[in-house]
């Protein structure tokens, strides 16, 4: 019974997003057992030591014990007083059913042990959505035996004596108590594990989503940062592992004199690992503004392997903007940036000058150019000698567009002016886009 | 090494004698680790004593402590064993009249190198191993405590290489096979954050937190560890070093930082916090200028506050 009750908490956990191995698992079982259940602090912390295998995870974990331990705290909780006792009258309480007459003498302390014991006999893992809740808390009572109560419900309704009338309305009020205890717990339940299959779902749509659409949802900061972080994970081993260089032949002689010169063991020098710097300009104009903002969230999430990253925004005016997001929430930071460039009349080519005006030092061989905008010149010069210029010095330039293609020369779209200095262009509107696009930046730079 | 541990009390307890203070998890993590025999994963920002607990254990335990630090291209032959080159050549050297004389017998170059093989073992034996301290962890003759500090120092290779010592307690050496514990080693490892460890890494390890204290704790471990220091002053100081953590700084204060500005200021004979003082005294507490010079910056602002209870 405990077991299946950390199994499902495991499972809860699970759908939380905190990943859970099976030997961690059973891990969690042998502490718990070992530590046992009270006080319950110590029983959270034995948990969270082995379930728990990083910080940013806790909060997580600690929402889900609070809401997952409830219900076995909630005994004093005011709730359903027992309906009165039928009045003595000797005639109506004939034959009551026994299950129905156990259920129906307990106070609120008990009811809700039956309904904790009740409940350990259904496997509330397997709902999926919102609407399974009723079905479920239905369940619940019949398997708590208020079928009996039912009965007797309906029993009396029948009766043609005025008492057992009353009594019947006495205990429907009586069982719309139980009822919404039941499916609070219901509730909770799904809380825990309903929203799993719903997480999972959601992220998938997420992902495919257009940046515009995604302003209005709260957990696309924590998608945003989870997919960055996976992402520089799969990266960081890759730089490790690659590194292999040419043969050292000091050390190799050196270590040679061990063997009698012979170079049994060949040192190499280590490849001095190329720090890539990435300057990144956005058109934070409102057509792009969306698509810039998941852009530097993405890029700042994953300083681990982009140590360099300096920012520039513009739209009306041009300006860097590296400090705002190293300091600020993505929010607080667009907020701030747009105070500043925010305006009318976005100018790529004026861009492109001052850009290389204030960076003409900093491109060099290392610096990887990313230009993210849809290239809508307002008709004014394009000044693509300038982005060649750039392009020349830098070790290569990419260009992110949300716009499709087809779209790219369109109206006062200038794209075609623009690509030939670009080593890559794509669209970039969704963080399916975004991540693809990061993975393959990454693997360039390795 | 002691066998029995009764309860977390009686590691709170054991810690506390030997001056280190602690919070309910921590102990909870060193009574779990050492019943379940996991290795236990400290991770925390630096100067949280992170590495003290590593000793405590030791000194609760009654075990040997034995340290590895981890750095960018630590290796097995640092961490593990290596054969004594030196020793082996000179043996050889020394022993060729010897070596002659045994093959001098043979008739046919097979044969020698026939008899030369069953000599070749024995220059890979344990008179010309050198162990370092995971080989020498495992084959101690009692169970001692283990600590890798800083494994996030070390790269990624030499953290996969650590996985079946931190699950199976053996490691497989090519040449002499696989080396099993003698005795469980209790082990502790110790990160920084430096870089994200591995989820294999993580999984073996119960995992611990050790976030800056709250100021009951400081107050506790100040008054244990400077037991001079008066205590209006430590009230005052905990105070102080609490507000700056608040502050967004390049590198908060940790408890290592108050507990030498502690002594400090006993050595100064300081009786209360005085502004002109904290000033003088700062860079003991702030080892970034920017940080310190922010920190001057709230100064007259939290001496206004405080300045009535001092």
């Amino acid at each position: 019974m405990a077991a299946r009750r950390l199994h499902e908490f495991v499972r809860a956990l699970r759908g939380a997003g905190v990943r859970i191995s099976p030997v961690e698992a059973e891990e969690a079982f042998r502490a718990a057992a070992l530590i046992g259940y009270h006080p319950r602090e110590q029983f959270r912390e034995t948990l969270a030591l082995t379930l728990v295998k990083s910080e940013a995870e806790r909060p997580d974990f600690d929402h889900c014990f609070d809401t997952f331990f409830q219900f076995e705290e909630s005994d004093g909780e005011a709730g359903s007083e027992p309906p009165p006792a039928p009045a003595p009258d000797g005639e109506s309480g004939e034959s009551l059913e026994p299950t129905a007459a156990s259920l129906l003498s307990q106070d609120g302390t008990q009811l809700e042990q039956t309904l904790a014991q009740a409940a350990a006999g259904i496997d509330f893992t397997a709902m999926q959505v919102i609407t399974q809740q009723g079905l479920y808390a239905r369940r619940l009572l019949m398997s708590m035996g208020m079928g009996a109560v039912d009965d007797e419900i309906l029993r009396l309704d029948a009766s043609p004596r005025h008492a057992d009338r009353h009594r019947a309305e006495q205990l429907r009020d009586w069982r719309g108590g139980v009822r919404e205890r039941a499916l609070a717990h219901v509730q909770r339940q799904f809380e825990l594990h309903g929203r799993a299959h719903g997480r999972a779902l959601r992220e998938h749509t997420l992902r495919a989503a257009p940046f515009r659409d995604l302003r209005e949802f709260q957990q696309v900061q924590e998608l945003v940062r989870r997919l960055a972080r996976r992402l520089a994970r799969s990266h960081q081993r890759r730089q490790k592992k690659a590194r292999r260089g040419a043969l050292d032949a000091r050390r190799t002689l050196a270590s040679s004199l061990r063997y009698n010169a012979v170079p049994v063991e060949l040192h190499w020098r280590e490849r001095r690992r190329l720090k890539a710097k990435v300057l990144v300009v956005c058109d934070v104009s409102s057509s792009v503004r969306d698509a810039a903002r998941f852009l530097l969230q993405f890029l700042y999430a994953m300083t681990d392997v982009l140590p360099r990253v300096r920012s520039f925004a513009f739209a009306a005016r041009f300006d860097e903007v590296t400090e705002d997001f190293d300091r600020y929430s993505p929010d607080v930071a667009v907020g701030r940036i747009l105070d500043r460039v925010s305006g009318s009349g976005t100018d790529y080519g004026t861009m492109f000058q001052e850009l290389e005006a204030c960076c003409r030092g900093e491109i060099d061989r290392q610096t990887t150019v990313i230009i993210l905008g849809d290239a809508r010149n307002n008709d004014l010069p394009a000044g693509e000698r300038h982005l060649a210029d750039i392009a020349r010095r830098a070790r290569q330039v990419f260009w992110l567009n949300p716009e499709p293609p087809s779209r790219w020369n369109s109206g006062d779209a200038i794209m075609a002016r623009y690509l030939p200095y670009c080593r890559d262009a794509r669209r970039c509107a969704s963080l399916n886009d975004l991540s693809r696009f990061t993975d393959a930046l990454l693997r360039q730079l390795d | 090494m002691k066998t029995r541990i009764d309860s977390v009390d009686d590691v709170t307890q054991s810690f506390a004698r030997q001056g280190y203070i602690c919070d309910q998890r921590t102990a909870l993590a060193v009574y779990l680790a050492a019943q379940l025999h996991k290795p236990v994963l400290v991770e925390g920002p630096p100067g949280v004593g992170k590495t003290e607990l590593a000793k405590a254990a030791a000194g609760f335990l009654e075990a040997p402590l034995i340290r590895l630090q981890c750095y960018e291209g630590l290796d097995e032959s640092r961490a593990l064993y290596e054969w004594k080159y030196g020793k082996q050549l000179l043996y050889t050297q020394l022993l060729r009249d010897k070596l002659s004389g045994v093959l001098a017998d043979t008739e046919s170059l097979e044969q020698s190198m026939h008899r030369l093989g069953d000599l070749g073992d024995a220059f890979y034996s344990e008179t010309f191993l050198e162990p370092r301290p995971l080989l020498r962890a495992l084959r101690a003759d009692e169970p001692v405590v283990l600590l890798i500090d800083e494994i996030d120092k070390a790269d990624q290779e030499f953290e996969a290489f650590l996985l079946e010592l931190l699950s199976d307690f053996q490691i497989s050496i090519p040449e002499m096979g696989t080396v099993r514990a003698r005795h469980q080693p209790l082990v502790f490892l110790t990160s920084n954050d430096q870089r994200e460890l591995s989820d294999a890494l993580k999984r073996r390890c119960l995992h611990l937190y050790i976030p800056y204290p709250e100021a009951a704790l400081e107050r506790r471990i100040l008054a244990e560890r400077v037991p001079e220091l008066d205590a209006r002053l430590r009230e005052q100081l905990v105070d102080f070093i609490q507000h700056l953590r608040e502050q967004d700084m390049k590198k908060l204060p940790a408890v290592s930082e108050s507990l030498d500005w502690a002594r400090a200021l006993v050595l100064l004979h300081a009786d209360s916090l005085e502004p002109e003082l904290v000033e003088q005294t700062l860079t003991l507490v702030l080892k970034n200028e920017q940080d310190a010079e922010l920190a001057r910056d709230l100064l007259p602002h939290w001496f206004r506050r405080h300045g009535g209870a001092s």
